[in-house]
């Protein structure tokens, strides 16, 4: 039963040795299970993860994947016995959350398939408007739509993404107007340059020399070099617009909608090759727009820019993970500079000099060549900015005071209690206060240093600290169970005033429709009529908060 | 740690300096209770971050949940059966697309079973139930016949019986119910069946039976 514990602490999933028993012995599994799970998900977060599933895929997919985060990896009947659901039901399930990327599957011995889910990758859900929003802002309405349907749709191919990308735009556009294929394919092409998509991992295309029966599950690949490989496709053509008689009002039935079959007879040139939307590469994006904001707070607009235009450089060369970029020399970050800006060498100089000697480490000097080597220092960086940010937290929930008490405990790493009362100035009985507060909530901790071997409480050393990155997963965390309490509000919010809202949204239908047949305006005041004042002011309120609770998460 | 509890005066054994409190001094009381579920807080939190981006994600997000559930990835849990079928209910459905993936990257057990692929008896006896409604009745029980003579003697007349009566039940209904899983459709057959008679099957069926066998155990006691 002993698994291997990898370096981060993290329990590797490892091949059964050959004393383990075979997958169906129900009995020891979950002892196994449980070694594998104790990283990765608190309880908070799997409630996060729940509610999650059940807003974007429904009930029965919520089932399936919060007892695979649970219960770790399973094979497919055990999912099907133990969650109490039909088989057809849970291959459904599975297979939507395989397409959105949320759970994997991996052959084992003896030809069982497992199935895992990504409990990680389930909580990116909730950043899926600020995905989109950044490609907005770097590609415009295109790459906007680009990224949004492969969010939608967890995996697609360029040719499928293209067209209904062409087609969305096109009814955006004035009449008689159409989106090209062209345009979209070449905003495509840029977002894979820039890696914000990527090539799922695929089906390698096999000899069929290969004897005996076919794999229970196809092994998918991919290599660095392909992930970011477009295509040779030439798709021509323009978006169409959808007919009119489709555009019913909501209330009656589609039944002019064009049969889906259609589209699929023709040959898709691309056939296999799917594209997924790369987060980790928007995760970067938000790293740096971090740092840069945080330049630009710190010193002024010119060191922000410098820090955006090294960074920039260092896009596709560095890996996200990397401690600190490439270095990069005066010279190249002179010629890189944008466009617009007109600064003299010699100030770049001078701003590089101000920037690498700044006590906050933030860009570092590595060399003189090339007019001096600069790096920027990722991880100090960031940890500057989970150290401001927790410092934020503490001042405005405990007081400056307390924050003063924090900021000095983390300066000098271990103080004890009478140390803190001398340097902070507090009187003693305040700083024990609210030292106990800051204890009580975790942001500080004690550390025991014994004087004698019996450790005696009387003979021991009890100093004052502060644990950067336990606080700081202690605060993410808390962040997790505070969405999750939003959704419950916001879900106990719509339900309670369900009927008001579905009165409001038909009265808007209705107003709708009259306004599209030309109704006068006395008609139209009598209708709005309908919802009383104080339902208004319901309404309104209910806006309102339903608002606030989304805008927190 | 031995403690001397109870003997003299109660003494620490740590140094209570260290904890803030100067010797003899009145301690706090003890809480008797969990503290306060939303307790009162001296700080009240920042205002929320507005701008022209908060906005727009604002509106992207309630778009997205909408949009996320007329997906077909969206799956619908089967709602319970309403007490009175409301006629607007059909004009509410939202038509999903029809979505199938990419068989080839799916571990083979993923695919759905097809329809009709066991071989077992009971299979069958479905499939010719079905089938049965297209053909005219007594080739049907002749088939069935056939079919339940491998079954079992046993509960053959029975069978037998219920099957004709079924069989025209469906004939009536139409090839609704071959278009069904073999699995359902025989679990239907069999409840369907059940259901028609209002007879217990521990019954007997036929009249005739119950009269010789009565008639068999009254010759022994003639008194």
């Amino acid at each position: 039963m002993e698994q291997p514990r990898g370096k981060t602490g993290w329990t590797e999933v490892t091949e059964p040795g050959p004393g383990r028993p075979g997958f169906g012995a129900s009995d020891r599994r979950p002892r196994a299970a449980a070694l594998r799970l104790l990283s990765t998900m608190t309880q908070a977060e799997i409630k996060l993860c729940s509610l999650l599933l059940q807003e974007h895929f429904g009930e029965i997919v919520e089932k399936i994947g919060v007892h695979l985060i649970r219960t770790g990896s399973q094979p497919l009947r055990v999912i099907a016995h133990d969650t109490g659901t039909s088989l057809d039901q849970v291959k459904k399930a599975l297979c939507v959350l395989i397409q959105h990327n949320l759970v994997i599957y991996q052959v084992h011995k003896r030809g069982v398939v497992e199935y895992e889910a990504q409990c990680s990758r389930v909580l990116r859900m909730l950043r899926y408007p600020r995905y989109i929003y950044t490609a907005k802002t770097l590609y415009s309405d295109t790459g906007e739509l680009i990224v949004e349907e492969l969010l939608l749709n967890g995996k697609m191919t360029m040719s499928a993404v293209v067209k209904k990308v062409a087609d969305r735009l096109t009814e955006t556009m004035e009449d008689g107007k159409t989106m090209d294929y062209a345009e979209v394919s070449n905003t495509f092409v840029r977002l894979a340059d820039t890696h914000f998509v990527q090539r799922c991992p695929f089906v390698p295309a096999t000899e069929n020399s290969d004897p005996g029966p076919p794999p229970p599950a196809p092994t998918l690949v991919i290599n660095e070099k392909d992930m970011y490989l477009v295509p040779k496709l030439s798709l021509i053509g323009k978006g169409k617009r959808r007919r009119s008689s489709d555009e019913d009002a909501t209330g009656e039935p589609k039944a002019k909608r064009p049969k889906h079959t259609a589209d699929n007879k023709e040959p898709i040139p691309d056939d296999g090759i799917y594209w997924q939307a790369n987060l980790d590469r928007f995760h970067q994006h938000f790293r740096d727009q971090g740092i840069v904001s945080a330049v630009a707070n710190r010193m002024d607009q010119t060191s922000s820019e410098i820090v955006r235009t090294m960074l920039r450089m260092s896009e596709i060369t560095t890996p996200s993970n990397a401690p600190f970029t490439q270095p990069l020399s005066s010279n190249e970050i002179f010629r890189s500079l944008p466009v617009g800006y007109n600064i003299s060498k010699q100030v770049l100089d001078q701003y590089l000099t101000l920037l690498a000697d700044d006590p906050l480490e933030f860009v570092g000097k590595s060399g003189d060549s090339g007019g001096g080597m600069y790096v920027i220092n990722l991880h100090k960086a960031l940890g500057s900015l989970a150290t401001a940010t927790l410092e934020s937290v503490v001042q405005e929930r405990f007081g400056s005071r307390c924050a003063r008490i924090f900021r000095l405990v983390l300066q000098k790493k271990h103080l004890e209690q009478k140390q803190v009362e001398d340097f902070a100035m507090i009187p003693a009985k305040e700083a024990k206060d609210m030292l106990y507060k800051m204890l009580s909530e975790n942001f500080i901790s004690l550390q025991e240093i014994p004087k004698t071997p019996d450790h005696a409480p009387s003979r021991t050393f009890y100093l004052y600290t502060v644990n950067i990155l336990s606080a700081a997963r202690m605060l993410l965390h808390r962040c997790y169970k505070s969405i999750a309490n939003l959704i419950e509000r916001r879900q106990f919010e719509t339900k309670e005033n369900k009927r008001l809202l579905e009165k409001s949204q038909r009265v808007e239908a209705i107003i709708a429709s009259m306004q599209a047949t030309g109704a006068e305006e006395a008609q139209l005041q009598e209708i709005e009529e309908m919802i009383t004042a104080p339902e208004r002011q319901q309404l309104e309120t209910l806006k309102r908060n339903v608002n606030k609770s989304i805008n927190r998460m | 740690m031995a403690g001397n509890k109870g003997r003299g005066r109660a003494a620490y054994t740590f140094n209570i300096e260290a904890v803030g409190f100067s010797r003899g001094e009145k301690l706090p009381d003890v809480v008797l209770k969990p503290p306060p579920l939303f307790p009162d807080t001296d700080y009240k939190p920042v205002p929320l971050r507005t701008g022209e981006g908060e906005d727009y994600m604002l509106a992207l997000k309630q778009e997205l949940r909408e949009t996320m559930k007329r997906m077909p990835y969206f799956m619908e849990t089967p709602e319970e059966k309403q007490d009175i079928e409301r006629y607007s209910k059909r004009y509410m459905k939202v038509y999903k697309e029809e979505w199938i993936p990419d068989w080839r990257r799916l571990p083979r057990e993923m695919m759905p079973t097809k329809k009709c692929k066991k071989a077992g008896p009971k299979s069958k006896k479905a499939k010719v139930t079905g089938q049965g409604t297209s053909l005219t009745n007594p080739a049907d029980v002749l088939k069935k016949i056939e079919e339940l003579e491998k079954r079992g003697d046993g509960e053959k007349s029975d069978e037998e019986n219920e099957e004709k009566e079924g069989s025209k039940e469906k004939s009536k209904e139409g090839d609704d119910d071959e278009e069904d899983d073999a699995a359902e459709q025989e679990e239907y057959d069999e409840e369907e069946q059940e259901e028609e008679n209002d007879y217990i099957n521990s019954y007997f069926e036929d009249g005739d039976d119950f009269g010789a066998d009565s008639d068999d155990n009254m010759d022994e006691a003639t008194y």
